[in-house]
């Protein structure tokens, strides 16, 4: 187990998570057990996991759509519980699955998020346009979210969420669906995101993708955190092991 | 047959909740007392209305007994309720095969369409129970306590009624995957959906016309003669829909006769069903999958469209404020969703429509309407015509389902409700502005049509339309109020949110409530003696403070639920 607080940014935390737990069918099934994270400016953290492990459950409660049994949440410094509408118009969240309003089109889509987040006109428009070129969406804008496809439906997703310019992303399977042109596009921009002291949150079980992207890495398994750190502390001076293997040990049972 | 019978269990359990319900019932028991609310309300509802029918239903078999035909009460439930599921079932039908989003996962499995289709066709026809067995047990009962029948009888009848929804969903659903094959776009679909709907409605209307323009003025001569010749009427009804006679004279007649219409009408249920099934492998599919395919925007070259909206750099993007934003995209969804269009809001404005329509036809032959408008003329009653006006607009405004059903139609979508930026109070007002532009269309048709065929003199209209919408401030708030307190978010086909969900009965259980607490107010203040100006502003203070009162408890209510509601 690593020192959770071996970072030297200290308190400019951008997200804090302190002592939360979360379980289902009152208390039988413990999701999150007692979990500690925090995150500073300028950095890529991956969280990864079996399947089941508390991925989606850890980031629902990030973003506000589950309430923790216990514990305190809070980015940029707001509290997502008690100060949860500034806390909200700090981060930028990507769903695992895209289920948005099928009969908007793209653009009454964006021009929705643009409005509740309050976005100016002129900036959302030059952001709107910007990001739609990026992901090669603009032709199909105009058209209603219920004829795209998947990968069409993700992309809006994580252009409505990067749309009011938020300096925390957290993004659940952002890569799922994406073609590998529009995944290494949203990479390189995940990384200038950070280079200007923002930072990204993100899960994955593309363990390459942590391992090339990241600058921290977070293991969870039934609920806890059974590891965090660098590539290089996770490797634990064994500079040839890959990521792969520790994640197999390390979630071996 | 065995992955048939799997596939039908799954859809009638996710159909029911089933396993939701059993999760409910035993890992989380603390919330409990919310289907157990339910389902009072639901006895509660159901059993009076039961009780009405009953009684109904008692004096028909007596009417019936006492000319000799004591089964007249078998045939008119029989054709009652083949045609309410041949009506309704339609419209069920095409959700479930069409609008269903379960298609993804069904399709791609190695199952034949008709097993598809089968499945669908048995959990709509399970669905159809909950309006048959209310109608066709009452009158079983009834003629069977009433004519003391033997064992079989009572067999016979729990067959006849488990057998009752499959001829007309049979015939509904075969028109439908007919039509849906040469329809084969999805946005006609969604075209094809709304005119469907709209002719429907026309139809119901249709009928209500027939019904009391028929006899015109010699109804009781007219039942009496239909009623004394058993044949006659037999006739009459056999001519228009054959089935009905099968099943009564299969249930009444215990001789051979009796079993062989019994079993006729059985065995063109099966072969109907079969009938649908063969088709139904032919052709569903081909309807079901048209016009899925995607375009994506072509790479490259930059479409027309696209280039007009972010052509000009200069140009912003208007911006809007958070509550005027939720307010459109709920007008947005509410109008492009035939089901939600349909029921929504048709169903607001179409109730004053029937009431024109009515007037129009019986203007031309009915010396009744010409003695209701001289009546309403009547200087010394405009006042009570204008308060029942009144009356009937809120009526209008209080059946309003896009209030009743407004957090649950988010359904898988909640989350981003739950994610923005915007507090639920702000949330709940914007869908309290869009419940209420729903009822004030309604309202606004209504004082329509009163000034153009009652003459009602242009103050009074104002009045009543003034009045009309501080009322409907506390109608829609009512009618939010369920389905912010208990939303039914889970649920895989939009159908679902807006036609099975419970809210939206007890949202207009609540309304009929509230405005007859409107008229108790109003009697009470003319019984005081007020004139007709005070009783318009004792009953606009009235439901002022009523609509103010109710639009607190939606605000406290929504700052409750949204923060315990998860997504």
């Amino acid at each position: 187990m690593f020192d959770i607080n071996e970072t030297w940014w200290g308190d400019q935390r951008l997200i804090n998570i302190a002592g939360v737990s979360k379980s289902y069918n009152k208390g039988s099934v413990k999701a999150v057990d007692n979990l500690n994270l925090h995150i500073g400016p300028g950095e890529i953290f991956g969280f990864l996991g079996p399947n089941g492990a508390g991925k989606t459950t850890t980031i629902k409660m990030m973003v506000g759509l589950l309430n923790p049994d216990c514990g305190r949440i809070s980015i940029k410094g707001f509290d997502i519980a008690e100060n949860p509408l500034e806390a909200k118009r700090q981060l930028g969240y990507v769903p695992d699955n895209p289920d948005v309003y099928e009969r908007l089109t793209g653009l009454e889509y964006l021009n929705f998020l643009g409005d509740v987040y309050n976005v100016p006109g002129k900036l959302r428009k030059d952001r709107m346009s910007e990001l739609l070129d990026m992901f090669e969406l603009k032709n199909a804008a105009p058209d209603l979210i219920k004829s795209y496809s998947h990968g069409m439906k993700q992309k809006i997703v994580l252009i409505g969420a990067l749309l009011h310019d938020p300096s925390v992303w957290i993004l659940d399977e952002p890569m799922v669906g994406l073609d590998p042109r529009s995944s290494h596009l949203l990479k390189e921009y995940m990384r200038s995101h950070c280079d200007k002291g923002n930072s990204v949150f993100f899960s994955t079980h593309i363990l390459e993708v942590a391992e090339k992207l990241c600058d921290r890495i977070g293991i969870i398994h039934h609920g806890k955190l059974i590891a965090i750190g660098t590539l290089e502390q996770l490797r634990q001076g064994e500079a040839a092991e890959s990521l792969e293997n520790i994640f197999l040990e390390l979630t071996e049972k | 047959m065995k992955p048939f019978f799997s596939l039908l269990k799954i859809s009638l359990d996710s159909n029911f909740g089933i396993s939701a319900l059993k999760f409910r019932f035993t890992r989380e028991k603390k919330k409990l007392w919310e289907p157990m609310l339910i389902i009072f309300s639901i006895i509660l509802g159901l059993g009076s209305i039961l009780a009405l029918y009953s009684l109904l239903l008692t004096g028909v078999f007596a009417a019936g007994k006492s000319i000799g035909h004591p089964d007249v009460i078998l045939i008119l439930s029989f054709v009652f309720t083949q045609f309410i599921i041949l009506f309704f079932g339609a419209f069920y039908v095409m959700g479930a095969f069409y609008f269903s989003k379960d298609f993804g996962i069904l399709v791609p499995l190695p199952l034949k369409p008709y097993e598809v289709l089968g499945t669908k066709f048995l959990t709509v026809m399970c669905n159809e129970y909950i309006t048959a067995l209310p109608l066709m047990l009452p009158p079983i009962l009834i003629y069977g306590i009433g004519m003391g029948q033997g064992f079989l009888y009572w067999v016979k009848g729990i067959l006849l009624t488990l057998a009752v929804p499959s001829i007309p969903l049979a015939v509904g659903s075969l028109f439908v995957i007919t039509l849906m094959r040469f329809v084969n776009l999805r946005r006609s679909k969604d075209l094809l959906a709304i005119v469907g709907g709209t002719l429907g409605l026309i139809l119901a209307v249709s009928i209500n016309i027939l019904v009391q323009g028929l006899p015109k003025g010699n109804e009781a001569d007219f039942l009496k003669n239909l009623l004394q010749s058993r044949t006659g009427l037999i006739d009459e009804i056999g001519r228009k829909f054959p089935p009905a006679i099968w099943a009564t004279i299969g249930l009444s007649d215990p001789g051979a006769s009796g079993w062989l219409n019994f079993l006729l009408f059985i065995a063109v249920s099966v072969l109907l069903f079969a009938f649908f099934l063969w088709l139904g492998n032919l052709i569903f599919y081909k309807g079901l999958l048209a016009g899925q395919e995607t375009s994506s925007g072509k790479a490259g070259r930059i479409s027309r469209k696209a280039a007009e909206i972010f052509g000009d750099e200069t140009a912003a993007m208007t911006a809007n404020s958070p509550v005027k934003a939720l307010f459109i995209k709920e007008w947005r969804l509410l109008m492009r969703t035939p089901i939600y269009f349909l029921n929504g809001f048709m169903g607001n404005i179409i109730g004053p429509i029937i009431v024109i329509i009515l007037f129009v036809v019986q203007r031309q032959s009915s010396s009744d309407t010409v003695q209701i408008l001289q009546f309403i003329k009547d200087p010394s009653l405009i006042k009570y015509v204008t308060l029942g006006g009144l009356g009937f607009i809120l009526f209008v405004a209080g059946m309003n389902t896009a209030a009743s059903t407004t957090l649950s139609r988010e359904g898988s979508t909640f989350w981003i409700s739950k994610l923005i930026p915007v507090s639920a109070e702000n949330q709940v007002l914007a869908k309290f502005f869009h419940g209420f532009a729903i009822s004030s269309v309604g309202i606004v048709v209504t004082v329509a049509i009163m000034a153009i065929f009652i003459k009602l003199e242009m103050l009074r209209v104002a009045v009543v339309f003034v009045l009309g919408l501080v009322g409907a401030v506390s109608l829609v708030c009512v009618n939010m109020l369920f389905d912010v307190f208990h939303p039914k978010l889970i649920w895989t086909n939009p159908q679902e949110a807006i036609k099975q969900n419970m809210n939206a009965l007890l949202g207009m259980a609540a309304s009929l409530i509230l405005v007859a607490f409107f008229a108790a107010a109003t009697v009470a203040l003319i019984l005081l003696g007020a004139s007709e100006l005070l009783t318009y502003c004792g009953l606009a203070v009235i439901m002022g403070v009523a609509g103010a009162v109710s639009l607190k408890c939606l605000m406290i209510m929504a700052s409750r639920k949204y923060r315990s509601l998860e997504a």
